[in-house]
């Protein structure tokens, strides 16, 4: 019987390290800005189509050389578009940015429309892309497949996506926490224009953020891409936990955010495991139970967007 | 509301029941089937702007006049589209029963969410209402015995107004559009004077400073709750019509899509500073729809850069820029919400 859950709980904790990887680069945004960044989940999208168009390959180029491209072999054109879509996908995070600055300062929900309008036209700009099917990103033999463990067969890219995920959440942590970067933004997140008095640049410090939350974005939709397949509103369907995730955690708290999303894929594969239709509104539930008793969160700190 | 100051008998005096706005707007608006044909457009459209002009007026009761960001409204709206056609299925094929079944099947969804939300301000409350809308949607489809699932309700019917001695049909889209007119011209009255009654005056105090609002001795927290489960029963209104013309209930409209599209027209039209805000916004939108729609597949791409450019550059709608046009040159141009105003 609990041996039965197994499978269960290790694909909740992928989940919940793939929620927390998103949360992580929204709440970067959240931070600094103090605007919620509601087209983090088109970015999230647009890192899976992106991974889609180099690895299979379909990309915007004369045919003979993506024929060129296709002829090498897939270990390596899938870990070309592993690296290259988060930095593919950076600059329509700065594009955001420039867009969202008008809104620093002022009420969020000015902010929230606004990216609510990006997502939008981001969404409608992939099915004009690339249609409304689904598609599929091809993943390396090596990391495909299943393999037995404990009289049970187990997803071998889970194990993968769940190490790539851990490995990106551990890069936040050092960068947040262990560089000069790290500490503006924390210094900013605080109080933004003793930051500026202090000489620094937070328009570039801005910047700097929004591409760091793009790429991890980015990033967390390609490794999400072959679990979830790839769809046009792939982009909400990421961007929504991440706020319950937050919202869970604590508004700027990384450890916050990282348990809460354990939590919350944890809770969503238990709930899989006895009623895999409600799966995900267990997460909407936990939510709601958890803000009831504790308005900040787990571990939230006040101040940041109170009002 | 312990220590709440009587209301001044004069500004009571200064709102009048009508203005001649109101009554321009509803005159325009029941002349409409007259010549919506012959600018090329359809019957059908306007019964679908009508109903969606309700919805986002009962929607701006809480975002513009109370300034609580909902991004979950649609759940209100499909509640009521789905309470019409079960209480038409089960209950009894009267248009009274279920539109009475909307209004207290949206309200008490309203009341259950306005418990749990109607202490938090800003984005937590903007977070949340996402929260509870999706819970719905899911519900929504999930529930696939009672709600149809993705296929949604079928079958359902334009009942006709029965007013004892006599049944006028609904059947034909005129019709509907002037049984929704009616319905209009009552909630857009009833919203009228609820904005400028006291109890108005006390949602624009908490709208402009909760904490100075509490302090004064309002009940904050009650009046928010009021106002919330008044506009989710009011959108659950509208979203029984909306069954009613459409035929069928889907969920769909319960999306986190479909409630920022509603964010999107009441915005749009001005809803921030402007009571019909709203009904010019509903129009703007689904014009827009149709018409950019007609032209490309992908309408959404550009009348999302259209919203993008609005809200970067006059958040108050095309209210705001009408009232800009207006004013005298010289005069300084009213500044945008203030940080920490709203």
């Amino acid at each position: 019987m609990l041996v039965n859950l197994l499978p269960h709980l290790v694909n909740g904790l992928t989940l919940g390290l793939l929620f927390a990887l998103i949360a992580l680069g929204f709440m970067l945004i959240l931070g600094l800005m103090e605007q919620i960044n509601l087209a983090h989940g088109s970015l999230f999208a647009a890192g899976a189509y992106f991974a889609y168009a180099i690895a299979t390959p379909k990309l915007p180029i004369p045919a003979d050389l993506n024929q060129a491209w296709a002829a090498v072999p897939l270990g390596w054109r899938y870990t070309v578009a592993f690296l290259a879509a988060p930095v593919l996908v950076a600059p329509l995070g700065l594009v955001i940015e420039r867009l969202m600055r008008r809104t620093y300062g002022r009420d969020p929900l000015y902010g929230l429309l606004l990216t609510f309008g990006i997502a939008m036209v981001l969404e409608d700009a992939i099915r004009a892309l690339w249609g409304t099917r689904d598609y599929t990103l091809p993943v390396p033999r090596d990391i495909t497949g299943g393999f037995f463990m404990l009289d049970l067969i187990w997803s071998r890219y889970r194990f993968w996506a769940a190490a790539f995920a851990l490995a990106a959440i551990a890069l936040v942590w050092v960068v947040v926490e262990r560089t000069r970067f790290g500490a503006m933004v924390k210094a900013g997140a605080h109080d933004g224009e003793i930051v500026q008095a202090m000489g620094i640049d937070i328009k570039k410090l801005r910047a700097g953020v929004f591409v760091l939350g793009t790429m991890l974005a980015a990033l967390a939709g390609v490794i999400m891409a072959p679990i979830w397949g790839i769809r046009p509103h792939m982009g909400i369907d990421a961007v929504v936990p991440a706020f319950v995730v937050i919202v869970l955690g604590g508004v700027g708290s990384f450890w916050g955010a990282v348990l809460a999303g354990l939590l919350v894929g944890m809770v969503v594969g238990l709930t899989g495991a006895y009623a895999s239709e409600w799966s995900l509104l267990s997460m909407y539930l936990l939510l709601i139970l958890v803000v009831t008793f504790r308005a900040r969160g787990l571990f939230g700190k006040k101040s940041l967007l109170e009002a | 509301m312990t220590g709440a100051p009587a209301p001044a008998p004069l500004l009571a005096n200064q709102v009048r029941t009508f203005t001649p706005t109101m009554l321009l707007t509803w005159a325009v608006l029941a002349t409409l089937p007259l010549w919506i044909e012959r600018v090329g457009l359809y019957q059908y459209l306007a019964v679908e702007v009508l109903i969606w002009a309700t919805y986002a007026l009962a929607f701006n009761l809480v975002l513009g006049h109370a300034g609580l960001p909902s991004f979950g409204h649609g759940a209100f709206f499909g509640i009521g589209a789905y309470a019409f056609g079960l209480a038409q299925f089960n209950i009894a094929a009267s248009l009274w029963v279920c539109l009475a079944a909307a209004l207290l099947a949206a309200g008490l969804a309203g009341a259950l969410v306005g418990l749990f939300i109607s202490h938090r301000r800003g984005i937590y409350f903007a977070l949340m209402t996402i929260a509870f809308g999706q819970v719905f949607w899911f519900i929504a489809i999930k529930a696939h015995s009672i709600t149809g699932g993705e296929d949604g309700l079928l079958r359902i019917v334009r009942l006709p107004v029965e007013l004892g001695v006599a049944a006028l049909a609904l059947e034909d889209n005129v019709a509907l559009y002037y049984g929704v007119l009616a319905v209009f011209v009552l909630v857009s009255l009833g919203l009228w004077r609820l904005v400028h009654s006291p109890f108005g005056r006390v949602v624009k105090a908490i709208k402009q400073n909760e904490e100075r609002a509490r302090f004064v001795g309002y009940d904050v927290w009650k009046a928010k709750f009021t106002i919330i489960v008044l506009s989710a029963a009011l959108s659950g209104l509208a979203g029984g019509l909306f069954a009613m013309a459409q035929r069928s209930a889907f969920p769909d409209v319960m999306s986190l899509h479909y409630s920022g599209y509603v964010v999107m027209m009441t915005l749009i039209g001005g809803g921030l500073v402007s009571f019909w805000g709203p009904v010019v916004g509903a129009i703007v939108f689904l014009l827009a729809r149709d018409l950019i729609g007609a032209i490309t597949t992908s309408w959404m791409l550009w009348f999302g850069m259209l919203f993008v450019a609005l809200v970067m550059f006059r958040p108050d709608g095309l209210a705001g820029l009408f009232g800009a046009l207006r004013r005298p040159a010289t005069a300084p141009p009213r500044p945008a919400l203030q940080p920490g105003e709203d």
